[in-house]
């Protein structure tokens, strides 16, 4: 026999169940703008019919619903789009980065203008061919010194800017390899609490969301890839359980980063065994020792010392992947190559190869003074390219003693300019400055163009993954009236329970009255 | 395919984004009036351009060599005019002087002209551009002659005596000055000759020996006045076709300038009409992109749901 008050236990179970789902429809809207918030959803389900089998149970035609009750509250989440968004992520990364450094660059160099290196080159030439209309001409004689002085600087200048760009991308390293760090420390911590909470029935969703935001994130700088552990207890089914993070060399090692409770650091290290940090390493050079590998320490809580932790080389890292790529391959590694790096030391050699090439000629002629076997420019790198001349008197201009009129070796020194050099390609002085301008360019294009395209992909799959996750406010108001009208019908219900038991209780057995 | 407000409005601001990133790249092609702005816009115009600057430069700077050279062989022409007009003049001297109706008194008259013009012809062979001598081989310092009756500097006539080049165009070189040494020296060994003759008071006949091409002086033979006249004609001559050369080379310079100009223009500069065309229907499409934006965004069921 049921029970007199069932109507109403089973009208209070609606109320609560709608009255769920409607705080969940709240939730949603309220986080319509939350980064990385998935609307959730109360899953509901009838509650066990009347009478439940049993040995005693009373014999009832028909079984008789009980209500209903919200069984879990779930994110709507698509782990397949989620792998997709990551993945273009290390793209993006990687590209935007690229990208960005190649630009800084070519803000540097400066070309085409009236007032990069290839400009000076042709000044300087120019005021060679001014000499040699004017060979004994003192004041042609001091232009030609202060245009060799401005192609000097110039070089000197493209090395100093080239390398405190390379010493910001150092420091970018190390914010960068930091910020990793600090990422894992934090899935760590959110494993943590969902490890906690899920074996006694709870869903976490809040914290998945922080959780999945993170390793979005993780995706910009390093390419991982994660997977799921059940929580064990009373888990529900569509509790996540906590996340192991791991980071796959190129070779194929899988190497954790994150699992459970503990978690990994890693140090970004130079070929002296240093941290990169962009600071410089050889002050006499002001330059910067290469990358050499990635050291990433054994998980623990906490994590070990990263110095001694497995080496992961630049053979092993995934190209085209994540900003830390991206920067090392600007930054400079495996003895010598990466952009900076293989810039300046192509300004070094056209810097040498001229210093060199310029002063065997011109120590082999003779100045207004009779002097002969004088050096015009001194150094061997853009860095300590420098112009020792300094009387006018002094420059080479003639190939034979004691004739100020005698311009010969002036004009082998104008030669050089247009002569092929062997050393430098086969090309000219400033024929080889060209071709590093533009490799440059091609180079920053191909970045430009993989940065847009990465960024469209990237869109499109963010668009998709919206179209599963994200709050539609239409969608929420229209369950939010459906809930609403529900929970309006369940208290109707229990009014008329409430008018029936009424008749019985108040208005039974008056017969009369 | 389920669309949510984040959707269209992360759409609209990305399309939005690409509709600035555009306009910006057109308004930066009109304020510069360049087509590119870094090398990586697009490199081989980059590249190109460099090389046509440097071609730029160049040929300015070959014609700044060719007014250069202009000067020096005007001047140099312009002295051997007057070396000619001088030996015209010693000419009408020699032929009046040949006539042995002259008093000796008569011919020390004449004499005293001859060596006015002497003195005149070697102050021609001094002859400066600016500061430097033109007939002194490469000691532009000093002059041929450095007093008025003395032999010719030995600085140049030992070794000095060379030509001045300067490059006209690339591996081209062009010889400005002219090594005078020798025909200066022919003319002054005459001239003294010449006074020898008339101060000896020697013959009518004698004298007018001197007319021709070689004479006897003593036991040397040395050009006699026709063959030095002969002889500054043909140095004039090659000045002359060193003129020619140059303006030949200047024409040529000028057009080439004018080539690479065109060509550095067509390579770089902005098609105004195009680009601001374009402008205007990128300007466009961002209106209609803005206001339809502005339309759907605000749009949600909370507006109708009263």
């Amino acid at each position: 026999m049921r029970s007199t008050f069932m109507g109403l236990e089973a009208s209070k179970r609606g109320l609560f169940t709608q009255q769920t789902a409607l705080y969940t429809t709240g939730h949603n809207i309220s986080n319509a703008n939350t980064l990385g918030y998935t609307r959730q959803r109360a899953n509901m389900q009838a509650t066990p019919g009347f009478p439940s089998p049993g040995l005693n149970q009373p014999v009832y035609p028909g079984h008789l619903g009980t209500g209903v009750e919200v069984s879990s509250i779930q994110r709507i989440r698509d782990q397949f789009t989620d792998r997709q968004y990551r993945q273009e992520t290390n793209k993006l990364g990687y590209w935007d980065s690229t990208a960005k450094s190649i630009s800084q660059m070519e803000d540097i160099m400066s070309e085409p203008s009236e007032f990069g290196i290839n400009q000076s080159f042709t000044d300087f030439w120019k005021s060679m061919e001014d000499v040699i209309d004017n060979p004994k001409d003192t004041a042609a004689r001091q232009v030609l010194i202060s245009k060799g002085i401005s192609i000097a600087e110039s070089f000197n200048y493209m090395d100093r800017q080239l390398k405190q760009i390379q010493g910001n991308i150092g420091n970018e390293i190390n914010v960068s390899t930091d910020k990793v760090n600090s990422i894992l420390k934090q899935i760590a911590a959110l494993n943590k609490q969902i490890q906690e909470v899920e074996p006694s029935g709870y869903v976490p969703n809040d914290l998945y969301d922080a959780r999945d935001v993170l390793v979005d994130q993780l995706n910009e700088y390093i390419p991982v890839t994660v997977s799921l552990q059940k929580s064990g207890g009373l888990a529900k089914d569509v509790a996540e359980g906590s996340m192991t993070i791991t980071y796959v060399s190129a070779d194929g090692t899988p190497i954790k980063l994150v699992d459970g409770r503990q978690y990994a650091a890693l140090a970004t290290m130079d070929t002296n065994d240093r941290r990169i940090d962009g600071d410089v390493d050889d002050q006499a050079k002001g330059s910067y020792a290469n990358f050499k590998e990635i050291r990433i320490a054994a998980v623990g809580e906490p994590p070990g010392d990263p110095a001694t932790g497995i080496a992961i080389d630049y053979s092993k890292m995934d190209p085209g992947k994540g900003t830390l790529r991206a920067l090392i391959d600007a930054y400079g590694h495996s003895g010598g190559q990466g952009t900076y790096p293989e810039m300046l030391a192509n300004l070094d050699k056209l810097a040498n190869e001229f210093i060199t090439k310029f002063n065997e000629v011109h120590s082999k002629g003779f100045g207004l003074d009779d002097s002969t076997g004088q050096n015009f420019f001194s150094g061997t790198t853009a860095r300590d390219f420098k112009v020792v001349i300094t009387d006018p008197k002094q420059v080479a201009v003639s190939d034979t003693a004691g004739e100020e009129g005698n311009n010969g070796n002036m004009r082998k020194l104008a030669a050089l300019q247009s002569q092929a050099q062997d050393n430098l390609k086969k090309g000219t002085f400033q024929n080889y400055y060209k071709s590093l301008v533009g490799d440059l360019a091609v180079k920053g294009q191909e970045a430009e163009r993989s940065a847009f395209n990465s960024e469209t992909m990237h869109l499109e799959i963010l668009k998709r993954r919206n179209s599963m996750n994200s709050v539609s406010l239409d969608e929420e108001m229209t369950n939010m009236i459906t809930f609403q009208q529900a929970y309006n019908a369940n208290a109707r219900m229990i009014t008329v329970v409430d008018e029936t038991l009424d008749k019985i209780i108040n208005g039974m057995g008056r017969v009369g009255l | 395919m389920r669309v949510t407000q984040s959707m269209m409005s992360s759409n609209m601001l990305r399309n939005l984004n690409t509709s600035y990133s555009k306009m910006s790249k057109y308004q930066n092609m009109l304020d510069s009036g360049k087509v590119i702005t870094r090398p990586s816009d697009d490199p081989v115009v980059a590249v190109k351009g460099m090389g046509y600057r440097i071609d730029l430069d160049k040929n300015q700077q070959y014609q700044r060599n060719l007014r250069e050279a202009n000067t020096w062989l005007d001047t140099t022409d312009e002295a051997l005019d007057q070396v000619g007009g001088a030996l015209k003049r010693v000419k009408e001297l020699i032929v009046q002087a040949a006539n042995d109706t002259n008093t000796a008194d008569d011919r020390q008259k004449i004499n005293a002209e001859m060596q006015q013009i002497k003195e005149q012809l070697r102050d021609i062979a001094n002859t400066k551009v600016g500061e430097n001598y033109i007939f002194s081989g490469t000691h532009t310092n000093q002059p041929l002659y450095t007093d008025k009756t003395g032999p010719q500097n030995p600085a140049i006539t030992t070794g000095g005596n060379k030509p001045i080049e300067i490059n006209v165009f690339d591996g081209i070189s062009m010889n400005i000055n002219t090594q005078g040494a020798d025909l200066f020296e022919n003319i002054d060994g005459f001239m003294a000759h010449v006074t020898t003759l008339l101060e000896s008071g020697a013959t009518g006949p004698e004298i007018g020996n001197a007319l021709g091409l070689e004479v006897t002086n003593g036991a040397n033979k040395i050009p006699g006045l026709d063959g030095i006249y002969e002889n500054a004609l043909t140095v004039r001559a090659d000045v002359g076709a060193r003129q020619n050369r140059v303006e030949m080379m200047e024409n040529r310079l000028s057009l080439q300038e004018i080539n690479v100009t065109k060509q550095l223009s067509k390579n770089e500069d902005t098609d105004y009409a195009k680009t601001i065309t374009d402008m205007v229907t990128q300007e466009s499409i961002h209106q209609a992109a803005l206001s339809v934006g502005a339309k759907i965004i605000q749009q949600t069921l909370v507006d109708f749901i009263r």
